[in-house]
């Protein structure tokens, strides 16, 4: 399997750890807002850019409808289709939130899953750096963003 | 198999068990689990112990068949401080964790016996 590629050098480390530990065959972190952070498993920017969409709708959708059930969002989900399982959960690190969503098969198992990633969240909290580069505040260019973040993880369109 | 509660309650009785648990097979998450008897600072070990012991079981599963020698029917992991044991029960799987100087005969016993629903 190839190692992650990212777009903030501070998180190739553990998403390595958590690639290998959990035997997870694909996964990608990213902001909220859909901003890919780094990814492993994908050659294919097309893929990680539905993949971005995707769990950032999901995670708006199922933030909203725990928050209507339980007035608490979720923080893990998890589904188990007949030969690959989905795994998506929250990740803070200095007081700001990732997502990350990884694939696994039955190479692995959610609860290893869950154990690795739960090590996943406090490598992030140590290793995260003070001061982050700044970049572009999300005001709606949902696919600039996305745009952006898939050029530094695969390079620019053209050069892929 | 009797009621996992029934199983785990019986199971953590046993001289030297220092927790018992019903662990999902494929996932490796708990069903139902005994207190943890002499928890140390490290925390609580039962919910990592519970996801390794029974994806390490599915691996064996798969070496043993491998061998051409059946699923097995006991697994013990003998460590410094004590031993992990493992048995499969259809869709969970049967752990404990035991002191070094338990009588293991007696807890392969009573786990097998648990397995089969006797």
């Amino acid at each position: 399997m190839s190692n992650p590629t990212v777009a903030e050098a501070w998180v190739e480390a553990p998403l390595t750890k958590l690639m290998e530990d959990a035997r997870l065959i694909s996964g990608v972190l990213l902001y909220p807002t859909g901003r890919a952070v780094g990814q492993f498993g994908f050659s294919n920017a097309a893929d990680v850019m539905s993949i971005c969409a995707l769990t950032s709708a999901i995670n708006a959708s199922s933030r909203e409808l725990g928050r209507q059930l339980e007035s608490k969002p979720f923080y893990e989900l998890h589904h188990a289709g007949a030969e690959r399982q989905v795994f998506m959960a929250r990740a803070l690190a200095g007081g700001e939130e990732f997502l990350f969503v990884g694939v696994f098969d039955n190479e692995s198992s959610l609860g290893v899953v869950e154990i690795y990633f739960g090590e996943f969240q406090q490598a992030l909290e140590k290793l995260r750096p003070e001061k982050q580069v700044v970049r572009p505040v999300p005001a709606g260019d949902f696919e600039g963003e996305l745009n952006r973040s898939l050029d530094a993880l695969f390079g620019p369109i053209g050069k892929r | 198999m009797k009621s996992v509660s029934h199983v785990v309650t019986s199971l953590s009785h046993v001289s030297g068990v220092l927790a018992a648990m019903v662990v999902g097979a494929s996932d490796g998450l708990i069903i139902e689990t005994s207190a943890m008897l002499g928890g140390g600072a490290a925390g609580d070990p039962r919910k990592h112990t519970a996801a390794l012991a029974a994806y390490l079981y599915s691996r064996v599963t798969r070496a043993s068949d491998a061998a051409r020698l059946g699923t097995p029917a006991f697994m013990r992991l003998e460590a410094e401080q004590g031993h992990i044991c493992v048995v499969g029960a259809r869709d969970v799987v049967l752990v404990t964790i035991v002191t070094p100087g338990a009588n293991l005969g007696r807890v392969r016993l009573d786990m097998m016996t648990a397995a089969k629903g006797e």
